[in-house]
């Protein structure tokens, strides 16, 4: 490993120091990382259900939850509880495995890209070489599941609202994904921590937020896009689907598309700030503050302080753009379904188009400041 | 050059878009700043403005049961039973009873009662498990409610329009403050003033 902190050595090391075996360290080191990205993605959406309920209600000039805990903390904690505890219906005449599969199919994929979230340089549960693509070919997965929970319910609207979910999740998978390409032309590498090494140096004058302009907006939308956030939440629409896909789902099986939505949001979050706003890297570069007081950056205490700084840095990129996101939703209007897709199809694929083609230009033309 | 025209019109569009959503969050983000107004119910209550028109009172004496109240009533709603007394050769009233289930607080029948035997009382808090139970019988009707004021359960808030000049907010004065604007009895001083 070559800087920062070595997690999986480091424990490693401390279990063999006990006098286990090297194989038997490393088994017991397997399932750490996945409970700890299972532990962390439910944290993140618990907490971002409660951001998004307390600033919904500030920007209303409500109170917001209150009672449940201080400052009504637990309040996602005591939906999820009841949504566990309520009855689990399969409507009749419906394909139970169908009905079944659907949430799972949509909820896994999006558990599954947080692989590739970097917190710091060896903060990373895989550091892939495909990283991205691995991201972009997860989250295709989900209109499969949303068409299975709209076709098995055995309901015209349902179907309807299946159908609307796929079709939007497929035209703005496409914008996204030429964005990414050409951040990814940029940085020469699929890798996530590859992307942040490139960016880091110059601090925030090195992110790819001033090299994209373009590229993190059309992001930005079609990430909105994805999770079904507000100004596209379609598929659920309120005045013509009621709930669309999910309309006859109850319990524990709506809780899941809930989850979802709120996992694969704050995924969008953490990869825009991992492509687009430095990931880890702080807006002044640490090894330049410990060069002013000379301190060397192999320093125990300081790795430690910058790992920490790193996953601090992630989350905060990350959660300023969860709120974004819930201003967002009480300032822009829900546009119409044919307004969704021609603004996907007319607007955000040539325009992302042309970004892409720009990029590569660029990079031909400005080898130092693109990537060359 | 149709083309070219084409692509400037939509980059227009776009930024003319990304401009007004913008100005959106400009507006949604102040919002962040400004303090709740929410009353808390069960706690805090408004305190219901002079002429609010709420269940109805009656009083059982006062009723000549000249069923004035049912005519005017848009669907005949007060049900009034009297007997003809033969020995006074009067009507007698036995029961009276308006269903609030029904009703549609208009207050002609108030308007319209020449005995005054009917009157709007504030209170607005008349859910029932059953909706037979809002149909008030005479003894129902006769009750009057507990005032928001007078209830050490709650903390009584005023409306926007009863709030001094300045104050949007009814938490941020205690709910004795006077109002914004002149008071009527301030108004008629005034103009005796300027009489004499």
């Amino acid at each position: 490993m070559n800087s920062g902190i070595d997690l999986q050595g480091s424990f490693i090391d401390l279990l063999m120091g006990f006098g286990l075996p090297a194989s038997l360290a490393k088994l017991l080191w397997i399932p750490l990382p996945m409970v700890l990205m299972l532990l962390g993605a439910t944290v993140g959406v618990l907490v971002s259900v409660w951001l998004e309920r307390k600033i919904s209600a500030a920007a209303q000039q409500r109170i917001g939850p209150e009672y449940m805990g201080p400052f009504g903390f637990l309040a996602p904690a005591a939906d999820g509880l009841k949504l566990v505890f309520k009855e689990d219906i399969i409507p009749a005449k419906s394909d139970p495995l169908l009905f079944t599969l659907g949430p799972a199919l949509v909820v896994i994929p999006v558990f599954l890209s947080y692989l590739i979230v970097p917190f710091g340089q060896n903060l990373v549960i895989t550091d892939l070489g495909i990283g991205v693509f691995l991201w972009i070919a997860l989250s295709s997965i989900a209109p499969i599941g949303l068409l299975m929970a709209g076709y098995s319910s055995n309901n015209k609207y349902s179907l309807l609202g299946g159908l609307r979910a796929a079709a939007q999740s497929i035209s703005y998978e496409i914008p996204l994904a030429l964005s990414v390409l050409a951040v990814v032309m940029m940085s020469n590498s699929l890798s996530t921590i590859d992307i942040v090494n490139q960016q880091s140096g110059y601090g925030i004058l090195g992110w790819n937020i001033w090299r994209q302009p373009v590229g993190f907006i059309i992001f930005w939308i079609a990430a909105l896009a994805e999770c079904e956030r507000l100004p596209f939440d379609l598929p659920e629409a309120e005045e013509e689907l009621v709930a669309g896909y999910q309309t006859e789902y109850s319990g524990m099986k709506f809780g899941l598309f809930y989850v979802g939505s709120y996992v694969n949001l704050i995924l969008s979050a953490l990869l825009f700030a991992v492509i687009y706003l430095g990931g880890w890297e702080s807006p002044i570069p640490v090894g330049f503050l410990t060069n002013l007081i000379g301190v060397s950056e192999t320093t125990p205490w300081l790795q430690v302080i910058t790992a920490s700084l790193g996953i601090v840095m992630v989350l905060f990129k990350a959660y300023l753009l969860v709120f974004l996101a819930v201003l967002l939703r009480w300032t822009v209007p829900r546009v119409r379904i044919d307004q969704l897709l021609d603004l996907g199809w007319k607007f955000l694929l040539p325009v992302s188009l042309v970004n892409l083609l720009l990029t590569a230009g660029l990079k031909l033309a400005f080898p130092f400041a693109f990537g060359g | 050059m149709k083309f070219l025209k084409q692509v400037t019109d939509y980059t227009k569009g776009a930024v003319q878009a990304a401009q007004y959503i913008g100005q959106g969050l400009a507006v949604t983000f102040d919002h962040m700043q400004r303090r709740p107004v929410t009353v808390q119910y069960p706690y805090e209550k408004l305190i219901p403005s002079e002429r609010y028109r709420g269940r109805i009172h009656f009083e059982f004496d006062k009723c000549i049961a000249c069923e004035v109240c049912v005519r005017v009533c848009p669907i005949n709603l007060p049900v009034v039973d009297w007997e003809f007394n033969k020995e006074t050769k009067k009507k007698q009233l036995k029961h009276y009873s308006i269903d609030f289930g029904v009703c549609i607080f208009c207050a002609n029948c108030i308007e319209y009662c020449p005995t005054n035997c009917l009157s709007a009382t504030e209170e607005y808090e008349l859910s029932a498990y059953d909706r037979h139970e809002l149909n008030y019988d005479n003894v129902a009707m006769g009750r009057i409610p507990y005032k928001v004021t007078n209830d050490p359960m709650v903390q009584p808030l005023r409306e926007f329009a009863y709030l001094p000049k300045g104050v949007d907010n009814p938490h941020e004065v205690p709910h004795t403050a006077p109002r914004a604007g002149k008071r009527p009895e301030e108004i008629l001083e005034e103009m005796e003033k300027a009489k004499g």
